[in-house]
């Protein structure tokens, strides 16, 4: 499958960027919740999101009902976004490795919202993550979509090289 | 129960104005869901919020298909998340809630520098059918802030016991600066006929500004005049739209109306609210603060100003009715020194009633037109106690049949003759009652012909 995702978008990924997630009940209406975690595979053919189940019931039904998932990554300094689609979401539990991750995450965003105001104890209470309250969706980008904000935002990404 | 547990959208209004964006997530015709970062989520009333169109984007074509959409916003202290489910039910173009969008937009945009990205098509109206609060640990609730309704109190009562205009504004910006921490703040009334409003009263400022004038329409002001309604930003740079543009219209109208007395206004303001006075249902002026701070004015402190300017506009129409009804005869004039030193040369332009003193601009339209009438009677009869009534009945000086706010005309006048430092002043001497003291001979030149 021909790449969706240039290198320079998969590094914004893959730096721990502000990510909202998002799918459709049945009778197309939307859910939303922002992932407390992110992880792209090197190849960005591959993207984690990492969620609280208590804060997301009804987008996981969405997803376990078969519906679409669309999340939106953004770098609250420079507000670079982008929005990557797919058809649906594979879900499973997260595992004692994934929590690394989260971590990660975690540093990154207190380095990035620092940078728009809010200090470390207010993106951490944020991302708060209790051990019991943690699920996985797994995607495969199907569509991506600049959304900078201005005119161009909703373009399709331009085909890597 | 808590707020926490069953939010009211008042009660989470604070979420709307944090510098992390809500996001709203939308569905297509085709079932394809889509997520995005609002600009603005601005609460219209208690079921209701307003969205800022700026484009015809993927969401904007999710809603006219399918009015659903579910946004997500955090609240800026204590991290907790609350979902509106909202259902879209119309776009406005103009008026009152439009304006306040696209102020506080104007704002936003500044502080982004993304001026051109952020115009605004139109205002989207959404009902809100449900909040729903989200589980989370979340920060622990502010410490109560100065408390306002305490401080509304308190500017109320110093408002409630003036007597006279000047006290009244006074007093209002005593209280302001007292209780509520204003620093710059300024009243301005409105000349509805000539589609001004001119500044009566400030504080905070180098200079009093008193006389400078605003079109209606024209900035923040101009704009809660032209449309009745508070307008806020909150947080701007120094670049920021609305003062830059108000700015430089007014330099762009110094060459055509003449000589103007200079706006006031903070160079670099972060903060600016204007709230209308309204009474009767009638806009008489506006009370506008500012800060060069950011946030200093969100939805608690425009409750606050919304409450105060009521009171100060109902009570400015309520001396203005005691005006003209002189309780007493003002005591016998006691101008009996002789008018001394060099003379003043005096003149006055028909055209648009300005009037010089000693080649220095004092001030043009009705109290233009009223000072020199004063001082025509003044030399030629040696008159100096006149009353409200006389010059209401005077048609010459052009005012209005209803709504003339004379008394807001002559506490301009008295201001500017006080900071013009010349041997011309206007005294109170009595409700609806006035004395002219001139202590130096004066020269008149109308400039008629």
């Amino acid at each position: 499958m021909a790449a969706l995702l240039s290198p320079t978008h998969i590094a914004l990924i893959a730096q721990g960027v502000s990510a909202i997630v998002s799918s459709r009940s049945a009778d197309l209406r939307p859910s939303i919740m922002r992932a407390m975690g992110t992880q792209i595979s090197p190849d960005g053919q591959r993207i984690t999101i990492f969620l609280r189940p208590s804060q997301s019931a009804q987008l996981l039904a969405d997803i376990d009902a078969g519906g679409p998932i669309a999340v939106v990554f953004s770098d609250p300094p420079t507000n670079r976004t982008l929005q990557l689609k797919a058809g649906g979401a594979h879900m499973h539990p997260a595992t004692a490795s994934d929590r690394a991750i989260l971590r990660r995450y975690l540093v990154s965003m207190q380095h990035l919202v620092g940078q728009v105001g809010y200090g470390p104890d207010y993106v951490a209470a944020m991302l708060s993550t209790p051990p019991d309250d943690l699920v996985a969706l797994e995607f495969m980008p199907e569509a991506a979509f600049d959304q900078t904000p201005g005119r161009h935002a909703g373009s399709p990404l331009p085909s890597p090289p | 129960m808590s707020d926490a547990d069953h939010p009211t959208l008042r009660s989470i209004r604070a979420c709307l104005e944090g510098a992390i964006p809500a996001t709203m997530a939308t569905c297509g015709a085709d079932g394809t869901p889509n997520v995005a970062y609002l600009s603005q989520v601005f609460y219209v009333d208690e079921g209701h919020v307003a969205l800022s169109f700026q484009f015809f984007n993927k969401t904007r074509q999710n809603i006219l298909a399918n009015p659903c959409a579910t946004v997500l916003v955090l609240d800026p202290v204590t991290a907790r998340y609350y979902r509106l489910h909202l259902h879209y039910l119309r776009t406005e173009a103009e008026g009152p809630l439009f304006e306040r969008m696209r102020a506080q937009l104007a704002g936003i945009a500044s502080h982004e520098g993304m001026a051109e990205v952020f115009a605004l098509k139109g205002s989207d109206v959404y009902a809100v059918q449900r909040i729903e609060p989200l589980p989370g640990e979340g920060l622990p609730p502010p410490p109560p802030r100065a408390d306002l309704l305490n401080a509304v109190r308190l500017c109320s009562q110093r408002l409630a016991r003036c007597r006279a205009l000047d006290e009244l504004l006074q007093a209002l910006l005593d209280g302001l600066h007292e209780h509520l921490g204003v620093q710059h703040a300024m009243v301005l009334m409105l000349d509805a006929a000539a589609g001004q409003l001119y500044t009566v009263a400030s504080s905070g400022y180098p200079r009093s500004g008193v006389g400078s004038e605003i079109r209606l329409g024209q900035g923040l002001i101009g704009v809660a005049a032209r449309e009745a309604t508070p307008v806020r930003i909150s947080h701007m740079t120094h670049a920021a739209l609305y003062s830059h543009t108000l700015r430089s219209s007014l330099q762009a109208d110094d060459g055509a109306t003449g000589p103007d007395i200079p706006y006031p206004g903070l160079a670099h303001p972060h903060s600016q609210m204007a709230v209308p006075l309204i009474s009767c249902g009638r806009t008489l002026g506006v009370l506008f603060v500012e800060s060069p701070l950011d946030l200093q004015f969100r939805y608690p402190e425009e409750d606050a100003l919304v409450a105060l300017a009521g009171q100060l506009a109902s009570a400015i129409d309520l001396l203005q009715a005691a005006s003209d009804e002189p309780a007493e005869a003002p005591p016998p004039g006691t101008h009996a020194a002789p008018e001394q030193g060099l003379p003043l040369r005096v003149r006055h332009f028909p055209a648009n009633d300005s009037v010089f003193i000693n080649d220095a601009y004092l001030i043009k339209g009705v109290a233009g037109a009223i000072i020199w009438k004063l001082l025509r009677e003044h030399v030629r009869s040696g008159r100096c106690d006149f009353s409200n009534r006389e010059l209401r009945l005077d048609r010459s000086l052009g005012l209005p049949d209803v709504a003339d706010n004379l008394e807001a005309r002559l506490l301009l006048l008295q201001r500017r003759l006080q900071e013009s430092g010349m041997a011309i002043n206007l005294e109170r001497t009595g409700r609806g009652r006035l004395r002219l003291r001139v202590d130096a001979p004066v020269l008149l030149d109308d400039l008629a012909a």
